[in-house]
């Protein structure tokens, strides 16, 4: 089962889709501009991740497409994905606000 | 003409002043999302023209959303001109998508290759290194993760049949291992062990009747298994040292046994996860044949009278092609293989020699001798390495001889 915290990885990964179902190489594109280019999913990482988010059912099937003669495969967010989602961001959102608020205690800037 | 470009042609042959419906408006997210990737739109782009296309009222709205793009979907604009190493690098990455499980790439395989194609450098003739070892870690992990439907035979099956498998190889293997020093005693030899007899022989089978008993009894719990294993193993090291103490000493005898300590204890662990993790003695018995069960029962012996790694790298190759149709049978065989797998890093002398020469373990795997041993160790894991290989290789031209028809 997923638990909190996400690694990072998976963490981009589900925020690439709750922007709505996208396929593979929507993803890692996504995951690149999320990140500043900082995290460049590679194939291998990315779908052993997505298979692992399947089979927890944290992210689903959305369609399949043609395209160039190519199979694209989209994935969408279930909503127990969303919800693992938001409680990962409520988590960070916590740790980071006390973290600016003693920031700003010991005169840092903000 | 692509799916998306239809829809979006579609779209627009419809009159602007319609009403869109929550169709329209996700098919008009997903193109936006399309030309995301491709790189038509930034990030900040996107969310903005999202959130107009998702709130549209009308087609006109859409349309406006999208009239800047080009109408064709993202990867419509290198149509068929893919320069001759691109097939090259096709092939490379199917090579790759080979270490994937078979089950897996029957979904996944096209998918992941069209992904693979679309992020390779342009110009590139075969797959970088950082992708290789990226895939062959996917795969890893593909292969380790749980599989949400437990009618996936890829593992469970070859665990069945080890359950049953088991037991017998470490029966065969210690008593061919206890007739040796048996015989000596009945003769009236001198023999380490003929003041202990009773309790020599009852340390000797604790292993293969602990084994036998997990696999009859199958406990329900997760607990009561893994208490049962711990006492089993516990149970195992007290005779030993009782023995040793016995014996006054490091006795040759002994400290053979104890080297064969860690086999047991390493069938143990073994049965105790085919134990877990199998559908069940019934499964097994319906899934185990006697070719296999023969050849098990030839192996055995022939390892426990010799003892020889090249014995175990012919019969390793006998099973591989017993097992070598089916992923499941190739799993029986990596599993089966774990509990012989000791007798490769203990000398030769360990089962028919039972001469001075042979010191404690410790001093023997410092011994230039030891090295040799490891050598040999490498052969044979290089031996297993190769049959699976070819095995995996077979397998995936056949699936995809299979699937060619329907494509």
């Amino acid at each position: 089962m997923t638990e909190l915290p996400l690694r990072e990885p998976t963490f981009l990964i589900l925020t690439a889709l709750a922007v709505g179902p996208q396929h593979g190489y929507g993803i890692m594109t996504d995951v690149a501009q999320i990140s500043d280019g900082r995290v460049r999913l590679r194939a291998g990482t990315l779908y052993a991740a997505l298979n692992r988010l399947v089979n927890d059912g944290l992210v689903e099937f959305d369609r399949e497409e043609i395209v160039d003669a190519r199979l694209r495969r989209y994935y969408r967010l279930t909503p127990e994905g969303a919800r693992c989602l938001q409680q990962e961001v409520d988590r960070m959102r916590s740790t980071t606000t006390v973290a600016a608020r003693r920031l700003r205690l010991i005169g840092g800037t903000q | 003409m692509t799916g998306a470009g239809r829809t979006q042609k579609a779209g627009r042959a419809m009159d602007d002043r319609f009403r869109a419906s929550d169709a329209d408006r996700d098919r008009a997210a997903a193109l936006l999302r399309d030309h995301f990737a491709a790189g038509r739109l930034d990030a900040a782009e996107l969310d903005e023209r999202l959130a107009m296309a998702l709130n549209a009222k009308t087609f006109g709205e859409l349309h406006r959303v999208l009239a800047d793009l080009p109408e064709a979907g993202p990867a419509q604009q290198q149509p068929n001109r893919l320069p001759p190493d691109r097939g090259r690098l096709e092939r490379g990455y199917r090579c790759l998508l080979a270490c994937y499980p078979a089950a897996y790439r029957r979904v996944h395989e096209e998918e992941m290759l069209a992904v693979l194609m679309t992020a390779a450098p342009h110009g590139s003739r075969r797959p970088g290194i950082g992708e290789a070892v990226d895939l062959i870690w996917g795969a890893v992990r593909v292969r380790c993760q749980p599989s949400r439907r437990s009618a996936e035979p890829g593992w469970r099956d070859p665990l069945a049949v080890v359950s049953i498998l088991l037991p017998l190889i470490v029966f065969i293997t210690t008593a061919v291992r206890v007739a040796g020093p048996l015989h000596a005693i009945l003769d009236g030899a001198p023999s380490p062990f003929r003041d202990m007899f009773p309790l020599w022989i009852l340390n000797q089978f604790t292993g293969p009747v602990a084994l036998l008993a997990l696999s009859l009894l199958r406990p329900q719990r997760f607990a009561t298994r893994a208490t049962v294993t711990v006492l089993i193993g516990l149970t195992y090291l007290a005779y030993l040292a009782t023995l040793s103490y016995l014996a006054g000493g490091p006795d040759p005898g002994v400290v053979s046994m104890i080297a064969g300590g860690p086999y047991i204890m390493l069938a143990l662990g073994l049965q105790m996860a085919a134990v877990t993790a199998s559908p069940g003695l019934r499964r097994g018995l319906q899934l185990v044949t006697w070719k296999q069960a023969a050849l098990t029962v030839i192996a055995a012996v022939a390892v426990a009278i010799t003892s020889y790694p090249w014995t175990l790298a012919v019969i390793s190759v006998i099973c591989a092609a017993m097992g070598l149709t089916s992923s499941r049978g190739r799993w029986l065989l990596v599993l089966l293989a774990i509990p012989l797998g000791p007798y490769v890093a203990v000398p030769y002398t360990y089962v028919i020699g039972w001469g001075p020469h042979m010191r404690l373990y410790v001093t023997w795997l410092m011994s230039p001798g030891a090295l040799g041993q490891l050598g040999q160790a490498c052969v044979l894991a290089a031996v297993f390495l190769g049959v699976f290989v070819v095995a995996a290789c077979r397998e995936s031209l056949r699936s995809r001889q299979l699937a060619r028809p329907s494509r």
